[in-house]
């Protein structure tokens, strides 16, 4: 039995010392075990953002209650609805599939809350879908007023960016303590400038140090009430992930090309050649569908560990002595909160596969099982390590958000692995 | 007296407060071990219901309760929320999402068999004849670029061939207001080709001016082109295309990263279908074109057999071993965007 097992809080409930034991003892495994953070360690970069051993730690799964039956049932009722109102029901379509989510979305058995109002994103789109169209036209009537637009776009890219996140996480909300984000128009629209001149120059080899950039943008703009979310730099950190993919697809790409070889010699001695290329290219495009899907679990498991087991919350206040005045009137937030994920790479991959072969299989009628599913192990693969406690968090004010940037940012297909 | 159990939060701070809320007297009473306080229940807003979680109830002022009673909610905040509370009791039960299933999947088929083309059609129609003509232009100049050069015929034969195309459109009643122009090209990509560009547009290939035996068998080719610039094919197709592409999106919508790959090959399919269908009707626009002109369809039913001659002369040079692949021509042609050449030639015999 490690150490970490014997202070699991689950062996020892309610026992505050087994609690911040296990936490740590847990932190420095995985500090050790994960080449990335040792090396943060090593650079004196994690001691900042280590949980400290003072206060209590509770480690809370994030629970998800959802159920495919249910979804399936909200699903399609939702879906034909939209059709019948030629999608202007779409924007409640969403709202109800966003809070049956969030709703079965637990901590500590206290679920999340969608808040946004329906109206507020059916404008937004009507607003995307003009500007989309406006856009469309213009190419057709002059490429001087193309590209017009597309300078235009850039631009506004990142307004839309913003508002996007600020409209989710103003419109998220958890305990009743609403989500925020405060990042900069001026800042988004820096790293899409620099970001873009960047992967241009560099054709390609600058776009995880971006990613990074992106993820740190987005990442430390969010508030959970008064309590600061922070990401530090991971450039480096993307770099061996993307660094490590690049040798795998290297090799997985060899590797078949060699038997495609092969066999162009083989067929050459005398096979049914025909038959040899319908049935290699059959097997070929599994093959390689299975490749792609490796990767991108690969890709995705460990960006999404990346980030969020760097992520913390409550760390830009420094914790500040009870005797010193003047700091303002609102209490500094002394709860920390850090994330524990842990999704595999195969598992991942395997979800895909077993995902779209469902759904091919049933013509579609699988995509809210297959939806659940995914949402199940991403979120359930998901823990907080708290030190303090859950009610501590004070809330912040208040500031309405539309809808529009959201919209925009949705229709445009934009995900930036948040 | 209706009371049920809740958690409160003040809106303020993370933290929660056990209480029992009882209604009584057009107000809701809270109390619990840190907490005392009653609200007018008229100020209390009910969210709507949504399977499997809590009650959220709204106070004035901010904060908010959580409750696991939902008869109560329901009970104390009858019709509120009429369209989502509507919307909940649908999706509680097999049977309406049955229903749903049925409206979904009868809707889809309509739209891709009858709604599309058909709003495609009235919206092209809303286009105007220059901002088509500007779209052929720039196609043409994309051709010129990249896989066409200047015709290499002697300029007699080209102006004979001008002649001919100038025959097809001077008689008025098949203009549908567009100019019409013949471009000649040597495209060898193309092989023995013609097609129309929107606005009017029309580009024969050297290799198709040397492979008809005479021009008429010509002017039977390039009649079948007037027909699709005339029912504006090429606007048509990128209008259904873009509408298909919506619908598999709306019909995908959760899903999309999982299924792109899967939603690619029935639009390819279903596109392949709208493209029959146009070539049908240029046919029959070609028909009844030669025959205003006093030229039989024999020559397209001519032009069509030559076509299919070369084109078989041409794979059964390039396939190595013919005999095997004989299953996949057939899956090719299942694909293939034109109709089977045989009932092609057939109907055009038909209509002489």
């Amino acid at each position: 039995m490690s150490l970490a097992d014997k202070h699991r809080p689950d062996r020892n409930p309610g026992d505050p010392v087994a609690a911040a034991a296990f936490a740590e003892s847990y932190l420095a495994y995985e500090t050790l075990t994960d080449r990335v953070r040792r090396a943060e360690y090593d650079r004196g970069l994690l001691e900042s953002t280590a949980i400290p051993s003072d206060g209590v730690v509770r480690r809370y799964p994030i629970q998800f209650s959802a159920s495919a039956g249910e979804y399936f049932r909200i699903w399609i009722v939702n879906l034909a609805l939209t059709v019948l109102t030629l999608g202007i029901y779409s924007a409640w379509a969403k709202v109800r599939k966003k809070r049956y989510f969030y709703g079965h979305t637990k901590i500590d058995g206290v679920g999340f809350e969608y808040r946004a109002a329906p109206m507020g994103i059916l404008k937004g789109r009507l607003i995307a879908f003009a500007a989309l169209a406006a856009y469309a036209v213009s190419g057709e009537i002059s490429s001087w007023l193309e590209a017009a637009f597309v300078i235009g776009f850039v631009f506004a890219l990142p307004w839309f960016l913003v508002r996007s996140l600020a409209f989710n996480a103003y419109n998220s909300t958890y305990r009743n303590v609403c989500f925020q984000f405060r990042g900069k128009y001026s800042d988004a629209l820096k790293l899409v400038l620099v970001g873009g001149f960047l992967l241009i120059v560099t054709l390609g080899l600058a776009f995880p140090y971006v990613r990074a950039r992106f993820a740190r943008f987005a990442a430390s703009g969010h508030q959970y009430g008064t309590a600061q979310f922070e990401l530090p730099s991971l450039a480096r950190a993307f770099y061996a992930i993307y660094g490590r993919w690049l040798g795998m697809v290297l090799v997985l790409i060899l590797v078949p090309a060699l038997f495609g070889v092969l066999a162009g010699v083989s067929s050459k001695a005398g096979w049914p050649s025909g038959m040899m290329l319908a049935v290699g290219i059959v097997a070929g495009s599994i093959v390689v569908y299975a490749y792609i899907v490796l990767w991108l679990g690969y890709l995705k498991s460990r960006t999404t560990n990346l980030v969020w087991n760097h992520l913390a919350i409550g760390q830009t206040q420094p914790r500040m002595p009870a005797s010193s005045p003047g700091h303002g009137a609102h209490a500094v937030p002394d709860a920390r909160v850090r994330f524990e994920s842990r999704l595999r790479a195969r598992e991942l991959a395997q979800l895909y596969l077993v995902n779209a072969a469902a759904i091919v299989v049933t013509l579609g009628l699988a995509i809210p099982w297959a939806v659940v599913r995914s949402a199940r192990y991403r979120i359930q693969s998901l823990s907080l390590l708290v030190a303090g406690d859950l009610d501590e968090i004070a809330a912040a004010e208040a500031s309405s958000v539309g809808a529009t940037g959201d919209e925009v940012g949705e229709l445009a297909g934009f995900d930036f692995g948040f | 007296m209706v009371a049920f159990d809740a958690d409160y939060y003040d809106g303020k701070t993370s933290r929660r407060h056990p209480v029992r809320a009882h209604a009584e007297d057009g107000n809701l009473r809270l109390a619990g071990p840190a907490l005392s306080l009653a609200v007018p229940i008229a100020q209390v807003i009910a969210d709507p219901p949504m399977a499997g979680t809590r009650r959220i109830l709204r106070l004035p002022g901010g904060a908010s309760l959580q409750t696991d009673d939902d008869m109560a909610v329901t009970s104390l905040w009858r019709g509120a929320n009429p369209i989502q509370g509507w919307v909940h009791r649908l999706e509680r039960r097999w049977m309406f999402a049955a229903a749903a299933l049925v409206v979904v999947a009868v809707f889809s088929w309509w739209c891709v068999v009858f709604g599309l083309p058909l709003a495609a059609q009235s919206v092209a129609g809303f286009v105007p004849a220059a901002l088509e003509r500007k779209l052929g232009d720039q196609v043409m100049s994309t051709l010129d670029q990249s896989h066409c050069a200047a015709s290499a015929l002697s300029a007699g034969r080209q102006e004979e061939l001008y002649k001919a195309f100038g025959v097809l459109t001077s008689a008025s009643g098949h203009g549908g207001g567009y100019t019409y122009r013949l471009q000649l090209r040597a495209c060898r990509a193309f092989g023995p080709n013609a097609f129309a560009l929107p606005g009017g547009t029309i580009v024969l290939t050297d290799e198709m001016a040397k492979l008809a035996q005479n021009d008429a068998q010509i002017q039977a080719v390039l009649a079948h082109e007037i027909g699709h610039v005339h029912h504006r094919h090429g606007l048509r197709m990128a209008l259904q295309a873009g509408g298909l592409a919506a619908l598999f999106a709306t019909l995908a919508g959760d899903a999309a990263s999982i299924t792109s790959l899967a939603v690619a090959l029935p639009t390819a399919l279903l596109q392949s279908s709208y493209s029959r269908d146009f070539e049908d009707e240029a046919d029959a626009h070609a028909f009844e074109h030669l025959k205003a002109h006093g030229l039989s369809t024999k020559h397209f039913a001519d032009i069509m057999a030559r076509m299919e001659a070369f084109r078989s002369r041409e794979t059964g040079s390039e396939k190595s071993s013919g005999k095997s692949a004989t299953g996949l021509d057939r899956v090719l042609d299942y694909l293939s965007s034109h109709p089977a050449t045989a009932r092609r030639i057939e109907r055009a015999l038909a209509n002489q």
